[in-house]
């Protein structure tokens, strides 16, 4: 019994610490890429040929820019684009320098999923409202965000998981968070437990967003 | 009503230009229910489609009271289009969204207030029998009651016509039969004009005034329901005919009575259906007519009957009984091709 509250009182502080860097990233990162990769994903399905906004140089634009952020791994994204995120938020280390990586890395990966999940909405129901004299921005708004929103929600839940991972390797630039922890003090300092912990309460945090995300997206299925 | 003139729509593919509707003429009087038939691939969904401009056509022009849709700006189209209701074969629901839902989200976005949104829902979906559903989700009903909802969808907006796209033909007869009453109970009671296209002859046999048959993109017959289940000209007219009613023999057997008569089919129509004509040409003259098959058609505005009949005696005996069905209104027409 010693052992773990020892544990508890020497690393507490260690660990809430660092709990609360990865919500901050996390958090902060996720609403600016929901803000970007959500429009995104909408654009790259509205403006495809054939579609309500088709506009092939734009469409092919947008595909392009999208594949070549994704080509790049998070780890060298983070170095990469330096000069940007210093411009953008005025400083390279910390949560701060950390945010704009993330949020560079997640949104176009959001924005695919949001694209899949708005492909899956049969085009009979925005044809039906367009015959009924709909305006096309309604049809978007409450045929197709609406009718999507299930599987949006679940690639909302794959996209935060993968931010959570991305957010380890953001220790990299002095962020913090449960994955740096669990580099610095379990592997560069070899004290396994706390690597055990860390990983525990990762596995703990992705399980349950995994099933918010699955509860949220089948109350809204109502299949 | 709706007038479609020269109407031509033509695709790009891969393997060069298709005509899926080739120069088709159309008129659709006010209150009549108007079935176009065909194969897949006729062109008849293209066809419907372009009666709202879901389908721009290449050429020709689309005229629904006389205002040529055609030329209409992109808001006077949209205030158009929610004159004209349309329902579909995949029912094109919400399925995140309640029946409730389903008829009143399209009532708020074309700006109704809440008090008029309630009201019609209400109304519309009494009229399609489904107020004990509201509160469902697409998922949880059958594919008529989709349909249904589909209908009182379309109907919520009061429109002055509707258009239905194979609306039956992903349901089961049983279904399909309700479906085609609560049409013809719409056509009847709001005097709502149809248009609908379908593949299923019993379709336009039970609720349709007027008749298009449609093949390769070209119509290839047109008229009033009753005069193309009489008098079908044209090969398809004839081969859908088939599909409901035994027309013909097989042409081995037609060929050995032959011998021995004349293997005959008489149509009977209108006033000729009460009279027993076949047992008074029997007494009349020297034949002995055989009835080979026989039915009845009952059409939304008559009734047809059909027997094929083999009239046994002389050449000359048959000629006379033939004439004498003729004079009494009776289409008549020789099978297999000998001529008595």
């Amino acid at each position: 019994m010693n052992l773990i509250t020892d544990f508890i009182d020497q690393w507490w502080e260690i660990i809430f610490e660092a709990a609360l860097q990865t919500f901050q990233m996390v958090s902060i990162s996720l609403l600016f890429s929901i803000l970007i990769g959500v429009p995104l994903g909408a654009l790259l399905v509205l403006t495809r040929p054939g579609q309500m906004y088709a506009n092939k140089f734009f469409y092919q634009l947008l595909n392009l820019i999208i594949n070549i952020i994704r080509s790049v791994p998070f780890i060298i994204l983070l170095f990469f684009i330096l000069p940007l995120t210093k411009e953008i938020v005025g400083t390279t280390i910390g949560v701060k320098g950390a945010i704009v990586p993330l949020v560079i890395y997640t949104a176009p990966y959001l924005a695919r999923l949001i694209e899949t999940a708005l492909l899956e909405v049969e085009s009979g129901v925005l044809e039906a409202y367009k015959a009924m004299g709909i305006k096309r921005t309604q049809i978007v708004w409450h045929v197709l965000l609406r009718e999507a929103r299930p599987s949006m929600m679940l690639g909302l839940t794959i996209a935060t998981i993968g931010l959570i991972g991305a957010t380890a390797m953001a220790g990299l630039v002095g962020a913090g968070g449960l994955g740096d922890l669990a580099y610095r003090y379990g592997h560069l300092r070899y004290e396994v437990d706390i690597m055990y912990v860390t990983v525990f309460l990762l596995i703990i945090l992705v399980q349950s967003i995994q099933s918010f995300g699955n509860r949220v997206a089948n109350k809204l299925k109502k299949d | 009503m709706i007038q479609l003139q020269n109407i031509t729509k033509q695709f790009q593919t891969k393997s060069g230009i298709v005509r899926a509707v080739d120069d088709i003429n159309l008129h659709v009087e006010k209150g009549e229910i108007h079935g176009v038939i065909g194969y897949s691939g006729a062109g008849k969904s293209t066809l419907i489609r372009c009666v709202n401009l879901l389908e721009r056509p290449t050429s020709g022009n689309v005229q629904i009271d006389g205002v040529d849709l055609t030329k209409l700006s992109e808001s006077e189209l949209r205030k158009t289009r929610q004159k004209i209701g349309m329902i579909f074969q995949g029912f094109n629901l919400l399925k995140t969204a309640t029946v409730y839902e389903n008829v009143a989200i399209p009532l708020r976005l074309l700006g109704y207030s809440k008090k008029e949104v309630a009201t019609r829902v209400d109304k519309y979906l009494t009229i399609v029998g489904l107020t004990d559903r509201q509160q469902s989700y697409p998922s949880q009903l059958s594919g008529g009651q989709k349909q249904r909802v589909a209908i009182a969808r379309a109907l919520s907006q009061e429109p002055e016509i509707l258009l239905s796209d194979e609306a039956t033909s992903a349901l089961d007869p049983e279904t399909t039969d309700s479906i085609l009453d609560l049409l013809l109970k719409i056509n009847a009671e709001l005097g709502i004009t149809i248009l609908l296209i379908t593949h299923e002859m019993n379709v336009i046999q039970k609720i349709c005034d007027q008749v298009t048959v449609l093949e390769n993109g070209k119509v290839v017959e047109q008229g009033s329901a009753i005069n193309l289940f009489t008098k079908p000209a044209h090969k398809t007219t004839q081969k859908f005919l088939n599909t409901i009613s035994q027309r013909t023999l097989a042409p081995s057997l037609i060929e050995h009575l032959n011998l021995s008569g004349a293997v005959t089919r008489l149509t009977f129509v209108g006033e000729s259906t009460g009279n027993p004509l076949i047992t008074e040409a029997a007494l009349q003259f020297n034949v002995k007519p055989n009835i080979l098959t026989a039915n009845i058609i009952e059409l939304k505005n008559g009734v047809v009957g059909n027997i094929v009949t083999h009239i046994n005696g002389e050449q000359a005996d048959v000629q006379k009984a033939l004439q004498f069905f003729q004079a009494s209104g009776v289409i008549t027409e020789v099978l297999g091709g000998t001529s008595v």
